[in-house]
């Protein structure tokens, strides 16, 4: 039992999320549970509108369910503060968005001291861990370009330095490749598994991709609200029902 | 943070040539309109600088110094007799038609001066001597009066010309000649006349019929006795008005005339709401342009500032960075309206039409005003972010 409680990194269990008003509800978790491992890359699939972003920005705590317990690394997150939700994903959390969210009117390297900056890092420090970053995937000589200058898979290669330059135990992806193509999708996967693997950090994707699904080491299906059920091996899975 | 913040404003090159020219012309609008509203003002106490004295005393119902209620010539004698009182001589001042010489009138300041001391004369002759005025019939004329009473002349290219009046010419007051023996350098009056300086007997003359000629007594000091001091002993012992020469308008000293005649003008005349009202045009254009053109930019940057949020920043860096970028755009936008108001004053200066005077209190006015705006800006754009939810950055 202990051994199994170091093992996990994300635990949510019973959560439930709704939004508008009490008449005119819109249940988005029903008694969710859900749970991921360090080390591991887990891939959150499904159709639209079952809760998967619900879910991942519960995990992230950038939303505070109406019921049920969220623990990430050990943290309870349900009944924290505004506050202390911030201070925890500022410490704890990667993000790789499904637009980028690349800044345009900054550089290539100072979106990706954005993280360590906000940490209070000093601006040197941030900037030679950006560069360092920005070489380990592959952008050495882009770092004082604009972000709009970069093709679609380039700039989510910033997205992802940007994500793991504070070395965060958590990655958090949403959509990462839908906005490219099929190779660039791939190579994307390839650099989140090849950067993110480390026997501490978990990372967490939510995808419709299912070309991408080769990646993940284990993947959640949702459906109404609720995982439906986790296939160890991603070739089991029916990606015609997705 | 703050340095990124900064790299955000400057990288969106539109925007911010946008914002600055809001806050930029409302900085412009608010210092140029508040100086020549100033310069303005400061001509309605011409006279106090003109005619330089230490203590002014007058008629206990004077409120300002361009509305001279006569005194009796005893009243001389009286104000002499007061301890502290090193000397003190008569002064005449009213405003008078003169006729030109080609039959034209014009309305001028006239001014009396004692021809033994010459209190009150003018500091600058640029022609002629001070002592010519105890010739007969002789006035000293200013430079500007000197070009407003001027004659229309054809010029060599056949177009009318302004000759201005030299010393020599002759024009008459009251039908009683004037002739000039020097020109003479003054500050302009509210009321735009010539200044005319002659001696105050020969006032008298040209002022046919009037009872009372002293207007103001010219008072000096004696050694080691302050303008303030010597002002309550001639109010104590003749029961007349005295005055400081302190043309320092900020200044809450009661006794400075030159302080209360700006003040007359200001709660007496139209002059300060219709400037004030340019002043809080320039305000609003500037709430507006700069609010607007800031609230859009937090609009463009939102989904950042939310994708900033998520990553681990609390509002009061995001206020922060808003702020910084807010009050750098104000910083410039200061600078450059400031910098164009002070060019624009040059040549107003040069040209003598409007006044232009630009106090050190009118540019930090408008450098609070401007970061007031800055803060107006930012505020609004604060209030949006903080409305934005961290979530959103997973809504596509």
């Amino acid at each position: 039992m202990s051994h199994l409680a170091h093992t996990v990194a994300v635990r949510a269990s019973g959560v439930d999320m709704f939004f508008g008003t009490p008449e005119n509800r819109v249940v988005a978790l029903k008694q969710a549970d859900f749970e991921a491992r360090r080390g591991e890359l887990i891939m959150l699939v499904g159709p639209s509108g079952c809760g998967k972003t619900t879910l991942l920005s519960v995990i992230a705590g950038t939303l505070t369910p109406q019921a049920g317990t969220v623990e990430v690394f050990g943290q309870r997150l349900d009944g924290l503060g505004q506050e202390a939700l911030t201070t925890f994903r500022r410490q704890n959390l990667g993000f790789v968005f499904q637009s980028f969210n690349l800044i345009p009117t900054l550089s290539v390297v100072e979106n990706v001291m954005v993280p360590l900056l906000i940490q209070g890092r000093p601006f040197d420090e941030a900037r030679t861990r950006a560069l360092a970053i920005i070489d380990k995937v592959g952008l050495k000589g882009r770092e004082d370009g604009w972000p709009n200058a970069l093709s679609g898979g380039q700039q989510q290669r910033v997205a992802i330095a940007r994500a793991l330059v504070h070395e965060p135990p958590l990655l958090i992806c949403d959509e990462p490749t839908s906005a490219l193509d099929k190779d660039t999708g791939a190579q994307i996967m390839q650099m989140v598994r090849d950067l993110s693997r480390s026997p501490e950090r978990c990372v967490v994707v939510v995808t419709h991709d299912h070309r991408i699904f080769r990646f993940a080491d284990r993947i959640a299906e949702m459906e109404d609200g609720r995982i439906s059920r986790v296939v160890d091996d991603p070739k089991l899975l029916d990606t015609t029902q997705l | 943070m703050y340095r990124l913040a900064l790299n955000m404003l400057f990288g969106d090159r539109a925007k911010l040539a946008m914002l600055l020219c809001g806050l930029a012309f409302s900085a412009l609008l608010m210092a140029q309109q508040s100086s020549v509203f100033f310069g303005i003002m400061s001509w309605t106490y011409t006279p106090m600088v003109n005619i330089r004295a230490q203590v002014w005393v007058s008629d206990p119902m004077v409120e300002q110094v361009n509305d001279a209620k006569p005194l009796r010539d005893t009243d001389l004698g009286r104000v002499r007799s007061v301890d502290g009182v090193a000397w003190a001589a008569p002064l005449h001042t009213s405003f008078v038609q003169a006729r030109m010489q080609d039959g034209n009138f014009k309305l001028i300041t006239l001014v009396g001066i004692d021809a033994d001391t010459f209190a009150g004369a003018p500091a600058v002759l640029s022609q002629g001597r001070i002592e010519d005025l105890r010739l007969p019939d002789t006035v000293i004329v200013d430079e500007w009066g000197a070009a407003l009473m001027g004659r229309m002349t054809v010029g060599p290219d056949g177009k009318p010309k302004n000759t201005p009046l030299k010393v020599g010419d002759t024009f008459e007051i009251n039908d009683i000649q004037a002739r000039i023996v020097g020109i003479c350098r003054v500050k302009r009056a509210f009321t735009g006349g010539p200044f005319v300086y002659t001696t105050y007997d020969r006032a008298k003359g040209y002022t046919l019929g009037a009872r009372r000629t002293l207007s103001f007594m010219l008072v000096e000091p004696q050694k080691g006795v302050t303008p303030a001091a010597l002002c309550d002993r001639i109010e104590r012992d003749t029961g007349l008005k005295a005055w400081t020469s302190d043309t320092v308008i900020w200044s809450w000293g009661e006794r400075s005339l030159a302080r209360n005649t700006f003040w007359w003008f200001w709660t007496n005349t139209g002059i300060p709401f219709s400037f004030g009202t340019a002043v809080l045009l320039g305000l609003f254009v500037g709430i507006a342009i700069s609010g607007q053109t800031f609230y859009s930019f937090v609009l463009e940057n939102l989904k950042y500032f939310a994708a900033i949020k998520a990553m681990g920043a609390g509002m009061g860096v995001i206020a922060r960075m808003l702020f910084v970028q807010a009050f750098t755009a104000g910083l410039i936008g200061f600078g450059l309206g400031a910098g164009m108001a002070q060019a624009i004053g040059r040549v107003m200066i040069e040209k003598g039409m409007p006044p232009f005077v630009m106090f050190p209190q009118i540019l930090w006015a408008t450098f609070a005003l401007v970061l007031g705006i800055s803060f107006v800006s930012a505020v609004i754009g604060i209030i949006k972010v903080s409305r934005v939810d961290a979530a959103s950055v997973f809504r596509g």
